[in-house]
């Protein structure tokens, strides 16, 4: 078997058990399975709109998987996406709401670009932390992630507050009309493009750049280049760097595009739901944009399906779970066949 | 203030269960990610099952096995299908962020949040006032947390078992050379944090309030991790740190109610225990590094 048909099934075949455990307990606890499904369908592509929701929601999706692509690459386990998304967005906003009256063509830029810088450096917190000190990034970006939530709550019910908002819901003020990139359904062709962008420069940083090259030997066998010389330090930081600037500019992007200000306790599981598009992207860009839009359509639907079926959003929230439950595991029968090709390839090799 | 005692103990009892839980799976070499997702489960199994049969300690008992089953397909998942711990863990949390909001939705028909029918006995009866008055608001399980604490670093310090876990997280080929099973060790250390969770879960939804709402838990599994690094993966130091991070909650909490007297907005307050986790993991990392390569 080649080995593409076989990475296919390692992807395939956990998120098809996730679905079929998922509508087990669904037809146990007494759901239509049949309407669950249809409503599925509905939500992420056949009923109006669906389509365009499924869209908005893997433009975030796959732009924040890039840096984690790239993380995943080097061998770091950054998961502090959703502190960056966060930082991200809280840069935009502060650019657009300061710089109110200037024209779009400075601030547009300007806040795309503050968005990407403060993503960057808060996930270089954890690599500094890492890198110089030894700490570990797991945790560093986990407690990183909890600062930045709570860093948001205080802007948001503080500095940039919007009096006629509070609570879970407390936001920023609106950012002006002329500074968005899309309307309130999050699509548009400045965003498709800006996200079309940020692919072919992930693509050109992982696959054709020497950068790429060298986080991929680092990450896959560091000794090696320690050995090749390769200054590791300055790999890991611009990693860290690089991962938290494509959060950010997802942060950046919500706040310009369908959200229009910075919410509280905004899109609490993207940065999560990324990592599983990166490793179902099998951490590769192109692969990492067709899983984003898979997510995103399952996103759409959890918000979708409440509507007409009876099936709670939640009941989604279990089968992503699985998702990211099995996707990792190497079930035996594959890891045997793969086992067996090896062998024969070193008899092979043995016989020559 | 004694409100504000009671409160203290309150966030603190839960963040010590799940730590000195999750501390056997830590010791044993495995970043438990997932103890999150098991303190809900706990909560709301605690919660659900309690209110059906009307029973705490029933309630309590289901928790504890749904939460063991729950540990046993981690284990396998990353035992024997070597799957990513980290990853898998923060899909355990979703699983059960989600299948505890769905099922409460299933089988209660409520949304948001439920009433518990039943709670933790408080089975101390205090002085109507005073400085004293708080003992009569703590559940059972509040009172028999320093029993607790001693149980668990009698286990971790002091048994067989104990050193074995140790041994397997951090000599793993010495532990295996020695004729330690690793793999049925791994399992034992994350039964016990399962276990552990449930009865963390159970005092936070049954312990005071008597009610379970979606994802009531809000990252105190983390922070309990959290304190496990806090406290170097010793029992007595994770109890004092989790302790110290219920006590900043607490005080995070109160500057809401009684806003205005400090100048300190609360959120920087409730960062305290994740800066705090940073600042020393940072600290013992650079420690560890000087230690292994001097001058380096």
């Amino acid at each position: 078997m080649s080995p593409w048909i076989t990475s296919g099934i390692r992807i395939v075949a956990p998120i098809a058990l996730a679905f079929i455990l998922g509508f087990v307990l669904f037809a146990s606890a007494g759901y239509d399975v049949g309407e669950v499904i249809s409503g599925l369908w509905q939500g992420a592509l056949a009923a109006p709109g669906s389509a365009e929701q499924s869209l908005r929601w893997a433009i975030p999706l796959a732009v924040i998987s890039f840096g984690i692509v790239i993380t995943l690459r080097t061998g770091e386990f950054n998961i502090g996406a959703q502190g960056q998304i966060l930082l991200g967005g809280f840069g935009a906003v502060s650019v657009a709401l300061l710089l109110a009256d200037w024209s779009p063509y400075l601030v547009i830029p300007l806040a795309l670009m503050f968005g990407i810088v403060f993503g960057a450096l808060w996930s270089a917190i954890a690599g500094v932390l890492k890198v110089w000190f030894n700490a570990d990034e797991v945790i560093n970006t986990l407690m990183l992630n909890f600062i930045a939530a709570l860093l948001i709550q205080w802007v948001t019910t503080g500095p940039l507050k919007d009096d006629a908002t509070r609570g879970e819901t407390a936001s920023t003020p609106r950012v002006d009309q002329t500074f968005r990139l899309s309307d309130g359904a999050g699509v548009s062709i400045e965003l498709i493009a800006i996200v079309l962008i940020a692919a072919a420069l992930a693509w050109i940083i992982i696959e054709r750049s020497p950068f790429g090259l060298k986080s991929k030997l680092v990450g896959s066998s560091p000794r090696v280049a320690a050995w090749q010389g390769l200054q590791i330090k300055r790999i890991h930081i611009t990693t860290y760097l690089l991962t938290g600037a494509f959060a950010g500019l997802a942060g950046a992007l919500e706040v310009l595009g369908p959200s229009a200000r910075l919410v509280t306790g905004a899109t609490p599981t993207l940065g999560f739901t990324a990592i599983v598009v990166a490793i179902v992207g099998m951490l590769r860009v192109p692969g990492a944009l067709l899983a984003a839009l898979f997510f995103g359509g399952l996103q759409a639907a959890i918000l979708f399906l409440p509507i007409v079926s009876r099936l709670p959003s939640s009941g989604l929230r279990i089968i992503e779970g699985l998702v990211a439950l099995l996707i990792t595991a190497q079930f035996v029968w594959l890891r045997r066949r793969r086992n067996r090709r090896q062998i024969m390839k070193d008899g092979e090799e043995s016989l020559q | 203030m004694e409100q504000f005692v009671v409160t203290t103990i309150r966030l603190s009892a839960p963040l010590i269960f799940a730590g000195l839980g999750g501390l056997f799976s830590v010791r044993a070499g495995i970043f438990h990610i997932g103890i999150e997702g098991l303190m809900l489960a706990g909560a709301f199994v605690t919660v659900g099952f309690g209110t059906a049969t009307g029973s705490v300690w029933l309630g309590m008992a289901g928790a504890i096995a749904v939460n063991m089953l729950l540990s046993f397909v981690y284990w396998l998942l990353i035992d024997r299908f070597k799957a990513d711990m980290i990853i898998t863990g923060l899909g355990l949390t979703t699983l059960c962020v989600g299948g505890s909001a769905f099922l409460m939705n299933a089988l209660f028909n409520k949304r948001g949040s439920m009433m518990s029918a039943v709670r933790l006995p408080q089975p101390v009866v205090g002085p109507q006032e005073g400085l004293l008055a708080f003992v009569s608001e703590l559940s059972l399980l509040a009172w028999l947390l320093p029993i607790f604490v001693i149980i668990v670093w009698l286990i971790l310090r002091r048994s067989r078992l104990g050193l074995q876990i140790a041994a397997v997280g951090e000599y793993p080929y010495a532990a295996e050379a020695a004729g330690v099973d690793i793999s049925r060790t791994k399992l034992i250390a994350m039964l016990v944090t399962g276990l552990c969770c449930a009865l963390a879960g159970a005092e936070l939804s049954v312990g005071g309030l008597a009610a379970f709402s979606e994802n009531m838990t809000n990252g105190r599994g983390f922070i309990a991790l959290a304190a496990i690094l806090f406290g170097s993966l010793e029992p007595i130091r994770t109890t004092l740190a989790g302790l110290f991070f219920g006590l900043a909650n607490a005080v995070g909490i109160n500057s809401q109610i009684y806003g205005g007297e400090s100048n300190i907005p609360r959120q920087f307050i409730l960062m305290i225990p994740f800066v705090a986790t940073m600042v020393f993991v940072t600290l013992r990392g650079a420690l560890s590094q000087r230690r292994i390569s001097p001058g380096g």
